[in-house]
């Protein structure tokens, strides 16, 4: 049963969540610089390449020689006008680009004063535990049955991330973010969710067998279904706890 | 130049110097260079055959083909076999034949330390291999076996330890070659043979045993110490007992940042050679890309922390920035290659098709480089399919395309027989379209979030397509390989002879025979700049270029 529902949500990933994005664009706040990073730095490289491949391109069908020539063309061996050139447009454009990466990852890496959520992600082989500390209640799961949790939209989550065994990396796609989750390392972000839908999650660092199917899913839901969804699971939690103690 | 008159040996002799025990006890440059440039050969086929099963695998999404246990060891041995035993060793191989010839050297400085370094360095191979025959298998954690989870007994058992003590004796055989390289390049210079008048080749050599001497001793060192968790009860890396996973990170990759440039160095010097021959000028820009290369190394140096950027534990603007900076020397590399072409007269045999293949990859391997420097992309792209195609193009269709670019350039010296160019454009073509067509799909697939080092992927939406496109490569890549071992038994075969300098190049290796006598040369030509050969067969232009 619980592995049919866990199911479902990840099927419909394959239908919405994931269609072909050459550029990708982010579900959350902080990736709109994300995907304005791959936006300039893609036209950026395109340009470069076209200018250089357009050079290879001109000196391979412009300078070809016949095999009846023998005679060699004019031997110069540098231009120092060009060499200044040539080292001075990257340097600039090095510049420019540093300036721009500068801002966008301050920008991402900023903690806001107040979250109205908090979620402890701890990695572990194979699988995700998701805390939420304020409210009381943990979603847990396997490599079979991968952990869904939710977050509300429009609202800042502070994600707080460790693991306790081997490295792993918190990664949803969806988010243009990843994080990497390592034992004896506390790893803090923001995330303020803007898109409703279903995300699929994965485990970016190699961490021994079970890596290919350590998933999970982020779902992003309004903040009344958050609530709901919240106080089902506090509901159980507590339930949990209470049996624990009347035996 | 005179030839060598040969003097008709008694069969013993011939045994004496051909026999399977001359090669075993060889102290001779060039021989061990060929023993280098057979072996990383070899590794690198079995290495392709590796990854062949792996893209199987892959062609399609839920395949199984192949599990995990097996998949993983199969990405750890690809991965560590391309990188420590033949796009590394290769280079070495090479300049261990060529860096005496180039500057007018009977020989390397020290011949033993040479040959015990050859013997280091395929022992360490077959040790990283021999974890296949263990009841666990091979190492299973990737080529750069992060710890914590290398450290895990209970995780990988014997395979483990051999492809550490394999790694550990390759990396002891990488520092003595390059000691070796340092000392043969500073002191062993013919007279004439200033430092200015060295060809671009043995620049990058110079550059790249200096890398290897301030990388390679921190490999050696990381890798002892996770010996020492595993096996003596130390917690270097364990957190609970005040280690620190991070550690390991900084220090492999402290020597892993380098080690890309090792990889890469050599391959730029061969480019610049051949490319230069084949547009009949001089390299242009000489001394720029000597500084270049040389700010590529300094700089390689200090960036290795943007394999971190994930990790959170990092200062990222500092790495990106110097990150960043290195595309300008390699920038300034690709204008010195143009303008090489420049107003040349341009032909096109297999070397130059590779040496401009090399180009034309390299670049998007560059692009993507500068990319992923920037640690907004990085949170996307790092240990997704996108970083794999940007390190395949990088180190495939670049220093492997360039390898096959030396192999058909430097063969009939090596040989004094050609290569078939026919076969070698059927190669070349192959290669191409296959490498293309196996890694640009993974770009999207990267972005559109498939990790890597897994074995099997969900069916979303194109991933089959893209997958399956990357395995139809993988196997035209495969015919073009095969086609190379036909091509090299064929002309073993047909013995096209191919005389001192088939190609009229510019360099002292083509002022011998082919292949050069024991001691290289019998007379060597005056040497008044970077093209001594050249300007010994075309006086008419040749010039002094003063330095």
């Amino acid at each position: 049963m619980r592995s049919a529902r866990a199911a479902g949500p990840f099927a419909l990933a394959l239908l919405t969540g994931c269609g072909f994005h050459p550029l990708p664009s982010g579900a959350t706040v902080q990736s709109e610089e994300l995907h304005a990073m791959w936006i300039v730095f893609f036209w950026t490289g395109l340009g470069v390449a076209i200018v250089i491949w357009g050079l290879i391109g001109w000196c391979v069908v412009r300078y070809r020689r016949t095999p009846a020539d023998a005679t060699f063309p004019p031997q110069f061996r540098r231009n120092n006008r060009m060499e200044v050139v040539y080292t001075g447009i990257p340097i600039l454009m090095a510049c420019g680009l540093f300036a721009i990466t500068y801002a966008a990852e301050r920008h991402v890496e900023t903690i806001a004063p107040q979250q109205s959520v908090i979620v402890n992600v701890t990695g572990y082989q194979w699988s995700w535990r998701f805390d939420y500390p304020q409210l009381g209640f943990s979603i847990g799961g396997s490599p079979k049955t991968p952990p869904v949790f939710e977050l509300p939209i429009g609202e800042t989550t502070r994600v707080s991330m460790t693991s306790v065994d081997v490295d792993h990396s918190f990664w949803v796609p969806g988010f243009l973010f990843k994080r990497d989750a390592i034992p004896g390392l506390q790893n803090v972000f923001d995330w303020t969710p803007k898109k409703l839908g279903f995300y699929l999650g994965e485990c970016g660092e190699f961490c021994g067998i079970g890596h290919a199917k350590m998933s999970f899913g982020v779902r992003v839901v309004s903040p009344s279904d958050f609530a709901r969804w919240s106080a089902t699971h506090r509901r159980v939690a507590l339930a949990g706890t209470d049996a624990g103690s009347a035996r | 130049m005179s030839a060598i008159v040969a003097t008709p040996l008694e069969r013993d002799e011939r045994e004496i110097r051909n026999g399977l025990l001359s090669w075993l006890a060889t102290t001779d440059h060039k021989r061990i260079g060929i023993l280098y440039i057979g072996t990383t050969t070899a590794f690198f086929f079995v290495a392709g055959m590796l990854a062949l099963a792996m893209r199987t695998q892959l062609a399609q999404a839920n395949l199984r083909f192949i599990g995990p246990q097996i998949y993983d060891q199969l990405f750890t041995l690809h991965g560590t076999a391309m990188i420590f035993l033949v796009i590394a060793p290769f280079g070495f191989g090479l300049g261990n034949y060529l860096v005496p010839l180039q500057i007018g050297a009977p020989d390397m400085a020290f011949p033993r330390l040479n040959a015990f370094s050859f013997w280091l360095f395929l022992f360490g191979g077959l040790t990283i291999f021999a974890g296949a025959t263990t009841s666990s298998g091979a190492a299973a954690d990737g080529w750069y076996a992060y710890a914590p989870l290398s450290t895990l007994k209970e995780g990988f058992g014997m395979g483990q330890d051999l492809w550490i003590v394999g790694v550990l004796l390759v990396s002891f055989s990488s520092i003595l070659t390059a000691i070796n390289f340092t000392t043969t390049i500073f002191i062993y210079r013919t007279p004439g043979m200033t430092m200015w008048r060295i060809p671009i080749f043995t620049w990058e050599m110079l550059a790249t045993s200096l890398l290897v001497l301030m990388a390679f001793p921190l490999l050696t060192a990381v890798l002892i110490l996770v010996l020492v968790d595993r096996h003596l009860g130390g917690h270097f890396f364990d957190p609970n007992l005040g280690g620190s996973p991070i550690l390991y990170q900084h220090m492999f990759w402290f020597f892993g940042h380098p080690e890309v440039y090792v990889m890469i160095l050599p391959y730029f010097g061969i480019v610049t050679e051949i490319i230069a021959v084949f547009s009949r000028k001089p390299v242009f820009g000489y001394t720029g890309l000597v500084l270049a290369t040389f700010a590529i190394a300094g700089l390689a140096m200090g960036v290795w922390a943007h394999h971190m950027f994930t990790t959170g534990a990092v200062v990222d603007p500092f790495f990106a920035a110097v990150s960043f900076l290195i595309a300008v020397p390699t920038g300034v590399k690709f204008f010195n290659w143009i303008g090489t072409m420049w107003g040349g007269k341009l032909i096109f045999p297999t070397p130059m098709l590779f040496a401009i293949g090399f180009m034309l990859n390299f670049l998007i391997g560059g692009i993507t480089g500068v990319m992923i420097a920037a640690p907004p992309i990085d949170f996307q792209a790092r240990d997704s399919y996108f970083l794999v195609a940007h390190f395949h193009y990088t180190l495939g269709g670049g220093s492997l395309f360039a390898l096959f670019a030396a192999i058909y350039f430097w063969f009939p010296k090596m040989f004094g027989i050609m290569l078939d160019d026919k076969l070698g454009k059927w190669n070349f073509w192959l290669l191409f379209v296959g490498f293309n067509l196996t890694f640009f799909p993974m770009h999207f697939l990267g972005v559109m979030g498939m990790v890597r080092r897994i074995y099997t992927y969900p069916d979303l939406p194109g991933w089959s397509l893209l997958n399956g496109i990357a395995t139809f490569g993988a196997s035209l890549q495969a015919i073009g390989v095969l086609v190379f071992i036909i091509n090299v038994f064929l002309s073993f075969y047909a013995r096209r002879v191919a005389g001192d300098n088939p190609w009229d190049a510019y360099s002292l290796e083509w002022a011998t025979t082919s292949p050069p006598p024991e001691l290289n040369f019998t007379k060597i030509p005056r040497i008044r700049s970077e093209r001594p050969t050249f300007d010994m067969n075309h006086p008419e232009i040749a010039r002094d270029t003063g330095r």
